[in-house]
């Protein structure tokens, strides 16, 4: 219905009557028969729909756009229809059209191959990062930067490419260290950065130089380590928080998965130990709970690759440090860890801390079979090797299970049997409210296991076994309520089925 | 206080009061007490004279009236009690229903009782409705008393829409908005009305405290005087003779027989309410007919999917659905109301527009017209239900898919409507009937827009029934002329 419209109130305004000076601002005769342009087959090279965002624009752009013309900035119809088929805001469409720059730069008549910004950039033969979809969602676009910001030269001028001297006329493709050092002029400027975000860091440089991405690039001179636009993107950089951003926390797996899951471009890189480095992070990370929670359900509050290992000082996690990364969420149970006599025993053996039980990039959501002692358990198996199956241990073990599971088991039982009673239109709120203590004693629970004391195991759990006993005895206390109800019922049908048999037999009697 | 205010009258009564007889019995004294104040010897006799005609047709559809009005003396006594704890208010109004619910011995049983027991009540008003349109009960002398049970089913309809925001749920919240806002079509006055039905222009706890008081007072003092009228005009002209038949050949005394008899269905009915109230105290389950409270009202919380009337609106809620937002330089809305105000006045005329009843002679056309408006009701309903559509509330299901459905089903009920019809009562005109399946056809099986299919079938008919006149016309006038 809008396309429609739209072709009809372009229709109606005859675009030859702009150039008389019926409007306030006047359109120059140049713009008007680019306006009105057909191409070869006679179709409008200008849309309907571009027109009527002409017909919208403000004095101030149709006089910016009327110079470009009279400038010959814009050549050529298909140039015009390439950027009102942009439909930009205003405040965008202002800085477009003051940028001479990406002006030129969007001309197909002027312009081609790795020179052209274009809306469908492999239809011309330019390269991805030539989008000119994208150079108008820059962020540093949008702060008024614009080319010259970057590369140097007047964006006003009619011509010029006077670069910046830290712009490698050369070798410019081959050896991106260069890059760093070009992006750091200004972010590592404080007081540059501060006019634009004052909460942005700018110690991004630093971190990167100390970094494993770091040192492979500006120290051992390898290309494959990456700079900033390899996560950032080049031309079409959004800050992070926009979800088409390539460090958007959902995206930032993918990013990091464009090298590390790419065994070509790892092949050679090894871990502390020697052994090569893996290349399955990724697709192992997509099936753990972290990557289902961020992936699938969209719970930005679950880790990316960052947030354990670092965004511009990323590094792999020693193995000191692994619970330190885990307990940016996972505190508690970090916690109850150091306090624990397993702790000893895993620095003893210079184990990393919550991954020998729970994995790295594959970690699963936990259950409660991960504490059997039996062959094939988590704790069972471990003891076995490793602490030769001290007795106390299998017993204390045994006992975090047996509580955990007959409060899980209880509470998904009288949850049915709740909502069945519900159902059935009787009083469960006291039995819900059991159910949540259980619930939170049972979750409680879970996490005190990571302090492998029964003493205070038991004190969390004890809310729970408490809620149990109370749960059933209110289970009992409904049903009997059923019954009751049911009784009475019978008992009513009984009384009115005698009145209606003594009613019949009187009706009887009557008509004899 | 009495002989302050008329002395001269307790005196005089007391002289003339005469010693009892030595065979006389106590109620025999009392009635004696009682005539020689009111006079009721006239109306005891009317009353032991009255009959309840007995003709060809099923004596089953004579208790339908008596059922109702049991179900209404239900729903006031129930509805007494639960007044004792409910309490409207934005603070009070759900939270008096839980505790009632929850807390209060039997509170449930009440509840549920007044819940099962309106939904039965208009059950049985839809077949007291139809079984008398289909008998032709409300052939003269007795429109006015048809009148009167039309105005009266229109009032239970008030009641229910009045009744069910009254616990202010989230399921009742939402469903008023969306009910209420219909009214927003009406021209000209509806803005107006619907800040009269809202007490502004949202739903808010104004609405509440507006359908309280007709939910309690306004609907049950018009009901209480339309039921009295009714009663009224029944036990004046009785009941109706079978068709053709000005006195019934034979009948049955109202009192004891009838009235017994009404009775033992009456407890019957009360037993099936018991039993229907602790086995299901929230309703069967089925969307519209569900009041189990769910999360209290909260205006500021979005509507969610799914939000349905009861199920004797859903015919209008999906007739609303299945016009265009435009048509014919009108609002889609506003001519769906003008469609169903026609409609219903039609329904409301049927006892001047059948002419051939008028006379007291058989008029298969409008039995026919009972029967096409039941499989257009039902139509609708099952759409409505959106019977057919997948459970999964992922899957979505396309609107033609249900309207297949409901299509076969509707059909189906058709199918054997025509059979018993035609081979148990020999009825053979068809001719509405078959229009209503036409529609169904054109539209749940073809795919046909639904008013488009309307028009067809309509269209059709009208041509049908031309032809058919034409033909007896020109028939009676060969009669005539040979």
């Amino acid at each position: 219905m809008r396309t429609i419209l739209s072709i009809f109130a372009a229709g109606a305004i005859p675009l030859s009557a702009l150039a008389t000076g019926q409007t306030p601002a006047a359109t120059d005769p140049k713009l008007v028969a680019m306006l009105e342009a057909k191409d070869a087959n006679g179709k409008a090279v200008v849309s309907p729909e571009e027109r009527t965002y002409f017909m919208g624009l403000n004095d101030h752009l149709r006089e910016l756009l009327n110079r470009a013309v009279q400038q010959e900035v814009i050549t050529s119809p298909q140039h015009l229809h390439s950027l009102l088929a942009l439909q930009l805001r205003p405040q965008k469409m202002d800085l477009l059209l003051q940028n001479n720059c990406v002006l030129c730069h969007s001309d197909p008549e002027v312009q081609s191959g790795e020179d052209l910004f274009s809306s469908a950039p492999a239809s011309h033969d330019s390269p991805a990062y030539m989008n000119l979809k994208d150079v108008v969602e820059d962020v540093h676009f949008r702060s008024g930067l614009s080319c010259a910001g970057c590369h140097g030269g007047d964006p006003t001028a009619q011509l010029g490419h006077n670069f910046v001297k830290e712009w490698p006329e050369k070798e410019r493709a081959h050896n991106r260290a260069w890059v760093v050092q070009f992006c750091a002029r200004c972010h590592s400027d404080p007081t540059f950065m501060h006019q634009f975000n004052p909460s942005l860091p700018t110690d991004q440089l630093a971190k990167f130089k100390d970094s494993p991405h770091g040192i492979t690039l500006l120290v051992k001179r390898d290309d494959r380590a990456p700079q900033c636009i390899s996560c950032h993107g080049v031309h079409g950089i959004r800050p992070a928080k926009d979800p088409q951003s390539k460090v958007y926390a959902q995206r930032v797996p993918e990013t990091c998965g464009t090298c590390h899951a790419n065994p070509k471009v790892m092949s050679g890189f090894t871990r502390p130990d020697g052994s090569p480095l893996p290349t399955n992070q990724l697709a192992e990370y997509r099936l753990s709970v972290h990557g289902q929670a961020l992936l699938a359900r969209g719970d930005l509050g679950a880790p990316a690759c960052n947030d354990c290992h670092g965004n511009h000082a990323a590094s792999p996690p020693g193995v000191a440090i692994v619970s330190r990364s885990c307990s940016t969420c996972h505190s508690a149970n970090v916690s109850l860890f150091d306090g624990s006599k397993h702790k000893q025993a895993f620095d003893a053996h210079s184990w990393p801390e919550c991954s020998k039980c729970h994995g790295e990039h594959a970690i699963k959501k936990t259950n409660d079979s991960m504490l059997a002692t039996g062959p094939g358990g988590l704790c069972g198996d471990c003891h076995r090797q490793s602490a030769k199956n001290n007795p106390e241990c299998v017993m204390t073990a045994d006992y975090f299970r047996k509580t955990i599971h007959e409060m899980s088991e209880t509470r998904d039982k009288v949850t049915k049997i709740s909502d069945n009673l519900a159902a059935k239109g009787l009083d469960v709120e006291a039995i819900n409210n059991q159910l949540t203590e259980l619930n939170d004693a049972l979750k409680k629970s879970r996490t005190y296991v990571h302090s492998f004391s029964r003493n205070t195991f038991q004190q969390t759990a004890a809310p729970g076994e408490e809620a149990i006993q109370k749960s059933k005895t209110l289970v009992t206390k409904a049903r009997s309520e059923y019954k009751f109800r049911q009784i009475g019922l019978a008992a009513s049908i009984a009384s009115i089925g005698l009145l209606m048999l003594a009613i019949y037999l009187k009706l009887r009697q009557l008509e004899k | 206080m009495q002989s302050i205010d008329n002395p001269t009258v307790e005196s005089s009564s007391q002289k003339k009061e005469p010693e009892r007889g030595a065979g006389e019995t106590a109620s025999g004294a009392l009635r004696a007490w009682l005539d020689r104040r009111y006079q009721l010897t006239p109306l005891f006799d009317f009353l032991s004279h009255k009959q309840v005609p007995l003709g060809v047709h099923w004596m089953g559809w004579y208790y339908l009236g008596g059922i109702t009005m049991f179900f209404f003396m239900v729903q006031v006594v129930t509805g007494v009690l639960l007044l004792m704890y409910y309490q409207p208010g934005e603070a009070t109004a759900y939270e008096s229903i839980h505790f009632l619910t929850t807390k209060v011995p039997f509170g449930w049983l009440i509840r549920s009782i007044h819940s099962w027991s309106a939904h039965l009540m208009i059950i049985s008003l839809l077949l007291h409705m139809f079984s008398t349109m289909m008998l032709k009960a409300y052939r003269p002398p007795r429109e006015v008393t048809w009148v009167s049970g039309y105005l009266l089913f229109l009032l239970t309809m008030g009641f229910g829409f009045s009744g069910y925001l009254l616990p202010w749920n989230k399921l009742a919240y939402f469903a008023t908005t969306v009910g209420t806002n219909i009214v927003r079509s009406v021209p000209v006055l509806g803005n107006w009305l619907l800040e009269v039905l809202r007490g502004g222009q949202d739903v808010s706890i104004n609405t509440l405290y507006r359908f309280f008081a007709a939910h309690v007072v306004i609907l049950p003092l018009a009901f209480v005087a339309f039921i009295g009228l009714h009663l009224l005009l029944i036990q004046r002209q009785g009941m109706a003779p079978p068709l053709g038949e000005k006195v019934a050949p034979r009948g049955m005394r109202f009192f004891p027989s009838f009235a017994l008899r009404d009775l033992l269905l009456w407890l019957a009915c009360l037993m099936v309410l018991a039993a229907l109230a602790v086995f299901l105290p929230y309703g069967p389950g089925i969307p519209g007919m569900d009041w189990e409270l769910g999360d209290k009202a909260d205006p500021l919380a979005p509507a969610y999917p799914g939000i349905k009337p009861e199920w004797y609106f859903l015919w209008e809620y999906q007739l609303l659905k299945e016009f265009p937002p435009h048509l014919f330089g009108l609002e889609g809305p506003q001519l769906c109301l003008f469609v169903i105000g026609i409609l219903f006045v039609i329904w409301a005329l049927i006892p001047w527009i059948d002419r051939r009843a008028y006379r007291d002679k058989p008029s298969p056309a409008f039995s026919d017209l009972g029967w096409a408006a039941i499989l257009f009701l039902t139509y609708l309903t099952l759409m409505g239900w959106d019977v057919g559509a997948h459970h999964d509330a992922e899957q979505l299901t396309s609107m033609q898919e249900v309207a297949r459905v409901c299509a076969w089903w509707t059909l189906a009920a058709g199918a054997v409507v025509i059979l018993v019809r035609s081979w148990r009562f020999g009825h053979r005109w068809f001719i509405l009937t078959g229009a209503a399946l036409l529609q169904v056809i054109l539209h749940g099986l073809i795919g046909v827009s639904y008013l488009l299919a309307g028009l067809i079938s309509f269209v059709l008919a009208a041509i049908a029934i031309l032809v058919l006149l034409y033909f007896r016309r020109s028939g009676a006038d060969a009669a005539i002329s040979t």
